[in-house]
């Protein structure tokens, strides 16, 4: 039985391909191929919030290479039971530096968070700078938050919302093997996900990539720790995810 | 070769690392630092705790109006000159009661048998002001008007002091030796105001255990339950007012300790909404906030330490309770100095 197991793992780790470039999730390196200027992703995740319970959903994000240096993408999410619903753009600008590349990023993300009634706009600007085994992002977040339903006798913008002073982004990431891989395994640790930016909370886990046989498309995968209170250095459950998906290029 | 063998190292590390983490939450990301009592655990012990001294405290009642001290972070070590201080203060000026919002002392034994001692000696103090001897064992309130009050022993007097814990209150065995003290993090208490036309008032305090950075599944489910609703009445309370050690609001940029994440703010706000809060008190961060969200008020206080801050400054808060119900409040000075 452990035979088999071991053989379908690998099965699914070598499966032959080349590598092809992809942008917003971890799928190998995120520069223009130069071939395929459209990139979609698609995930399904699940997981359990100390908050919300158990709670399962989708995301997807579109990729535009306008130049080899310029892209823009757009994404979107949806999370049942936490009834979360997110909106993203972001653009990007590559800075090749020897082998590896620099990315300057600026995000703006909007969440609702429909069961309290919260809105949040978030606008992020940050480096990201990818080498073969290591990535690093360091930046800064805007983040404003408010209240859709306020109460009549208060102010909108005054006593319904909120605007965090500037909070800094941070990230690391660490690859089992290099970069243009066919697959690859990494660590990370970052106070942000796809939609949103923590302050000093961090989130870690375990992400995979691997090209399917048909070269267009990738499997990529994460398993996400989000403890409470990592700062504080009494990190305390709070909420495990996972997430799966597809990526197509063309 | 050597590179990849060394992160696949680091990856089953990961991973073992991460299964404890979800199994024991007691593990920071680091994996070194231990948190010793997890908020579940510390939910359970409370709340069991809370059960079975239902009616410890009946109610803390006070007449027409009335003020109560605030204080936070002390991180009582081996001087505890401002927890005295503040004790002193409240006596001095008469506050019904003080809440204390975490951090209360760094986790060794001695500094919590020096903080025990400090609180005996308070209650003696307290009990010697505000309550009458009606024989070698028994005494009566000289605050409470009604008319038939209570007769207590010594030892079913409630010294007004209420705490909640803090993160490190729960560092290595800290939640042993807190709680041998104060024994729930997580409950309530009704002040019953005696107007003077007659009529009763209900204020209303709620205690949260926020020590870890999270209230965790036990606590959001037993305050979905609505364990923490009024104990006598359900709904009507003229005042509410929320104590929790992490803070809501960042007051800073430059403020490096962890606030509750995206989901359980939004959830906190809802909430203190929905229990129409007037004022929500927190601490940690040892800098001072003041701000109002949609219809309630937020006060974040600076740390009281001595050890943070050596120099005399407004370190505690007292809210003034009119008989209408109106709030204000003041900042009120501390002048110890360390022992240098």
């Amino acid at each position: 039985m452990r035979r088999y197991l071991s053989t379908l793992l690998l099965l699914l780790l070598f499966l032959p391909s080349r590598p092809c470039a992809y942008a917003q999730v971890y799928s190998g390196e995120r520069k223009f191929d130069g071939i395929h200027r459209n990139e979609v992703s698609a995930n399904l995740a699940g997981g359990f919030n100390v908050v919300s319970g158990a709670f399962f959903g989708e995301a997807g994000t579109y990729t535009h290479h306008f130049t080899d240096r310029w892209s823009l993408s757009a994404g979107q999410q949806v999370q049942f039971l936490k009834w979360l619903c997110s909106a993203d753009v972001m653009g990007t600008y590559r800075l090749p530096l020897g082998r590896t590349n620099l990315y300057f990023d600026g995000r703006l993300v909007n969440n609702f968070y429909t069961q309290w009634d919260q809105y949040e706009i978030l606008i992020n600007a940050s480096a990201f700078w990818e080498t073969s085994h290591f990535d690093l992002r360091l930046g800064m977040s805007y983040i404003h938050y408010y209240k859709y339903k306020i109460k009549e006798e208060y102010q909108w913008f005054t006593d319904a919302g909120y605007t965090e002073p500037p909070t800094i982004t941070f990230g690391v990431g660490l690859n089992l093997l290099p970069r243009t891989s066919s697959w690859n395994l990494g660590l990370f640790l970052r106070n942000y996900d796809q939609f949103y930016y923590e302050n000093w909370n961090i989130n870690w886990g375990i992400r995979f990539h691997a090209t399917l046989p048909w070269n267009e498309m990738k499997l990529f995968g994460e398993f996400n720790i989000r403890p409470a209170g990592s700062l504080s250095q009494l990190a305390t459950r709070y909420e495990t995810s996972l997430k799966m998906g597809i990526k197509y290029v063309w | 070769m050597k590179t990849t063998y060394l992160l696949a190292g680091l990856l089953l590390a990961t991973f073992t690392l991460s299964s404890c983490h979800t199994l024991e939450e007691k593990i920071s990301p680091a994996g070194i630092l231990i948190a010793g009592t997890a908020v579940e655990d510390r939910i359970d012990m409370s709340y069991n705790f809370f059960l079975n001294h239902y009616d410890d405290v009946v109610y803390l009642a006070a007449e027409d109006d009335y003020t109560f001290l605030v204080g936070a972070d002390s991180h009582v070590t081996t001087d505890p000159g401002r927890m005295d201080e503040m004790l002193a203060i409240g006596l001095r000026d008469d506050d019904l009661f003080y809440a204390h919002l975490g951090d209360i002392a760094d986790t060794k034994a001695r500094y919590y048998i020096t903080l025990d001692s400090l609180l005996q000696e308070g209650k003696k103090r307290y009990v010697a002001a505000h309550y009458r001897e009606i024989d070698p064992f028994h005494y009566v309130s000289d605050r409470n008007p009604d008319e038939n009050p209570l007769t207590l022993t010594y030892d079913e007097i409630v010294f007004p002091f209420f705490p909640v814990v803090g993160n490190h209150d729960i560092t290595r065995n800290g939640w042993a030796l807190w709680s041998s003290i104060f024994h729930s993090s997580f409950y309530e208490i009704d002040v019953v105001v005696f107007l003077k036309d007659g009529d009763i008032a209900f204020d209303h305090l709620i205690f949260l255990d926020s020590a870890s950075g999270t209230l965790g599944q036990t606590q959001i489910k037993l305050i979905e339950e609505g364990v923490l609703n009024g104990k006598y009445l359900t709904g009507g309370y003229r005042n509410t007012f929320v104590f929790s050690h992490t803070n809501i609001f960042r007051p800073q940029f430059n403020e490096f300790a962890s606030t509750f994440t995206r989901e359980e703010t939004f959830y906190l706000l809802d909430k203190f909404e929905e229990w129409n809060v007037s004022c929500v008190f927190c601490g940690h961060v040892h800098m001072w906030d003041e701000r109002n969200y949609n219809g309630v008020h937020y006060l974040t206080l600076e740390a009281m330490s001595e050890r943070n801050n050596p120099d005399p400054g407004d370190y505690l808060v007292r809210i003034h309770v009119g008989a209408d119900g109106s709030l204000s409040w003041t900042p009120v000075h501390m002048n110890y100095t360390p022992k240098r």
